[in-house]
């Protein structure tokens, strides 16, 4: 039992993470309708960023994740109104070659700028890094930290999206774009800042994952698919949707490598993902058909 | 007027060609193929800097046979790359042979496509026994294969870890873990074996993704079959993200031994702290801290490089590579032509000692090209260096256990 209960934990604690990065995912789903496939390299950007500011600056992640919280902001909204914005009225398809074009050369960019290198921050025995011990249990602290970050973002972002003007504005975009057009919401700057907001999030993720990952040009594609897993499972555009996925899929992944064998982890999340899509094609939180 | 405009074209297409081809011919073209790009760049590029040193070395003091080397690099970032890129060099870029490859997966599909064109193949670092285990006529390999790495890590729980701990060898329990692509499972499976020939207590065998962001269900595993001495085989990420998890867990096995990998590389034991890495043995191509007579120009290596690069080595791999490279270069100077018989039969013939190369491997060819006098190094992380500790005649340290 007690194995189990710590299982269960790592699997939640787990899922912070992967919260974190999934929401940012969903909420550029949600809003913008493109499904971001550089959705991981931003994750690297923002985590060499952290990097950086914590290497040449002396910053520590968890105080570098404001500035890059700004910049990602910037990075987003830049991709918004250059990349995606002039294929907007385009099929499908031509987003997603857009998208998964930007995550190649993103990835080959970074590359060819540090190299292959693994890199890691410094100092970091100060904040984040260790673990607490709760009777028999271990928990790790700076996943602990990252856990409760994720739940204030969700929270945060449903209150901004419920209860400001420019959240209700984003509602009305994500739900009927040139309805809201017709109500004066300038739409492109909504885009602009819905993308923005969802790679802002990638800013807070590289910070508090910072202490845990190493990073290095291809760390994105190690979080992305599980990101993609997620968004799906929990319902495309969903923020509860994306937060609860985050948590089955941690525990599955946890509870599975233990009991089955670590290296199916994987076919067993992907088996209840397909299990879910099944039953409920619009994932648990899906907005279904009746959304645009 | 038509036709004698075409002629026209036709004669100084084919004095244009002549004259490419002539100034061509001045050069000796030889084919590296490794992955620049994606996800094995840094030691695809780390492997190719040693042969760029063999090269540099031999164009300066007077070339190959003569006639100055030009290393054509090409980029294989996968298997299906690799097919691509050894056309190329084979068909166009008219190479004599093809050195490579770090990856097994790019070696194994880059070398039907060279054996077909009749062209050598060196390999100068993949491990995957299979690459030479298919009978392939110009396929050379001068580096240890994975199953001398298995051998490796399960000589080290005997001679090394358990005399050390002052037990017996089959009383310890041993656990395997490894990555489960082909390099992962090739080295588990010979440790399998090795382990079950020797008579260790193996208590779990644990494949697990090189990609996973989460190892802890796994060390869960290993702390609950009190697992003393853990046999990894990995790549980089996974051995830092194991590092992390085993001290977050709070578990401290007897001994950890990696199989190359993660656990060779520098920044790995930056990444994780000299502290959390000291004592931490590996089994892989020799390294930098060996007995200078036991691998004679391994100092000069190592300056040659810095003045190059402008850092120190970051692996062996360059090293492994340097060696393999002055072999198979060495060979082609001593054939009769540089038709690929003509080296076969060179290949064939060299016979040099263990110890006697800057590697401190031999070598030796058997007939189906495997380099009989290659050995993994048994090495251990101490003071933030990786020494190595085993057999005596190489070590510059002795193990160190707490």
């Amino acid at each position: 039992m007690e194995i189990f209960i710590q299982l269960v934990l790592n699997g939640l604690l787990l899922g912070g993470t992967l919260a974190i990065i999934s929401v940012g995912l969903t909420l550029i789903f949600g809003i913008v309708r493109v499904v971001n496939f550089a959705h991981g390299e931003f994750l690297m950007i923002a985590m060499y960023g952290i990097y950086l500011l914590n290497q040449y600056v002396g910053l520590h992640p968890y105080i570098a994740m404001l500035p890059m919280l700004i910049l990602m902001f910037a990075v987003g909204a830049v991709m918004q109104r250059f990349i995606i914005q002039p294929l907007l009225d385009a099929d499908d398809h031509i987003q997603i070659f857009a998208t998964v074009g930007m995550s190649i050369a993103l990835m080959n960019a970074a590359l060819m700028i540090f190299g292959a290198d693994v890199f890691a921050v410094d100092n970091p025995s100060e904040v984040g890094v260790g673990s607490l011990s709760v009777g028999p249990f271990r928990v790790n602290i700076g996943q602990l930290i990252t856990f409760t970050v994720s739940l204030l973002l969700i929270g945060g972002l449903n209150w901004f999206l419920a209860s400001t003007f420019l959240g209700r504005a984003v509602r009305a975009t994500a739900q009927h774009r040139t309805a809201a057009l017709l109500m004066g919401v300038n739409v492109n700057s909504i885009y602009m800042f819905a993308f923005g907001l969802g790679a802002a999030c990638l800013g807070l993720a590289g910070g508090l994952m910072a202490p845990q990952y190493p990073v290095f040009p291809t760390i994105g594609t190690f979080f992305v698919l599980t990101a993609f897993v997620i968004v799906v499972l929990g319902g495309l555009g969903s923020l509860h949707g994306a937060f609860l996925g985050a948590m089955i899929i941690g525990v599955v992944d946890s509870l599975a490598g233990y009991y089955i064998a670590p290296d199916l982890k994987e076919v067993v999340y992907f088996l209840i993902f397909l299990c879910i899509l099944i039953l409920r094609p619009t994932g648990l939180f899906g907005a279904g058909r009746g959304s645009e | 007027m038509k036709k004698i405009m075409k002629s026209w074209k036709v004669l100084v297409g084919t004095a244009f060609a002549m004259i490419v081809s002539f100034s061509a011919g001045a050069d000796t073209k030889l084919g590296a193929l490794y992955p620049f790009s994606g996800g094995l760049a840094l030691l695809g590029d780390e492997s190719y800097r040693g042969v760029e040193i063999a090269v540099a070395e031999r164009n300066a003091s007077g070339g190959l046979r003569g006639e100055k080397i030009v290393l054509v690099k090409a980029d294989a970032v996968d298997a299906g790359q690799a097919v691509g890129a050894a056309r190329k060099l084979t068909s166009v870029e008219g190479v004599r042979a093809v050195f490579g490859s770090y990856s097994s997966s790019i070696s194994f599909a880059a070398t039907q496509v060279t054996e077909l064109a009749g062209i050598p193949y060196f390999e100068l670092g993949a491990v995957s026994d299979s690459i030479t285990d298919r009978d392939m006529k110009y396929v050379f390999r001068s580096n240890p294969t994975a199953k001398k790495f298995a051998a490796g890590t399960v000589r080290t729980v005997i001679d090394v870890v358990a005399p050390a701990l002052g037990v017996n060898a089959s009383d310890l329990k041993v656990a395997i873990i490894h990555e489960d692509a082909l390099y992962g499972t090739t080295v588990a499976e010979f440790q399998k074996i090795f382990a079950k020939e020797k008579g260790l207590n193996v208590v779990e065998v644990l494949p697990y993704s090189a990609k996973s962001v989460d190892l802890s269900s796994l060390v869960l595993r290993l702390k609950g079959a009190g697992a003393e001495v853990i046999l990894q085989t990995s790549y980089q990420n996974d051995t830092v993200l194991f590092f992390r998890q085993i001290r977050d867990a709070d578990y401290r096995p007897k001994a950890l031994i990696g199989a190359g990998g993660g656990y060779s590389m520098q920044d790995t034991a930056k990444v994780v702290g000299t502290e959390n890495i000291e004592g931490v043995l590996d089994v892989d191509f020799p390294q930098f801290e060996m007995k200078d007579a036991g691998a004679p120009g391994i100092q000069a290596f190592r300056k040659m490089y810095k003045a190059r690069y402008g850092t120190e080595p970051r692996s062996g791999h360059s090293l492994m590579n340097y060696a393999g490279a002055r072999i198979f270069l060495d060979a082609m100077e001593q054939a009769e032509s540089l038709d690929a018989d003509a080296i076969r039969t060179a290949v064939m013939k060299l016979d040099v000692p263990v110890g006697m190369t800057a590697a401190g491997i031999g070598a030796k060819f058997d007939s189906r090209g495997q380099n009989q006098r290659a050995e993994a190094a048994i090495m251990q992380w101490q003071d933030g260096v990786l020494k190595t500790v085993y057999p005596a005649s190489a070590a510059v340290a002795d193990p160190k256990f707490p």
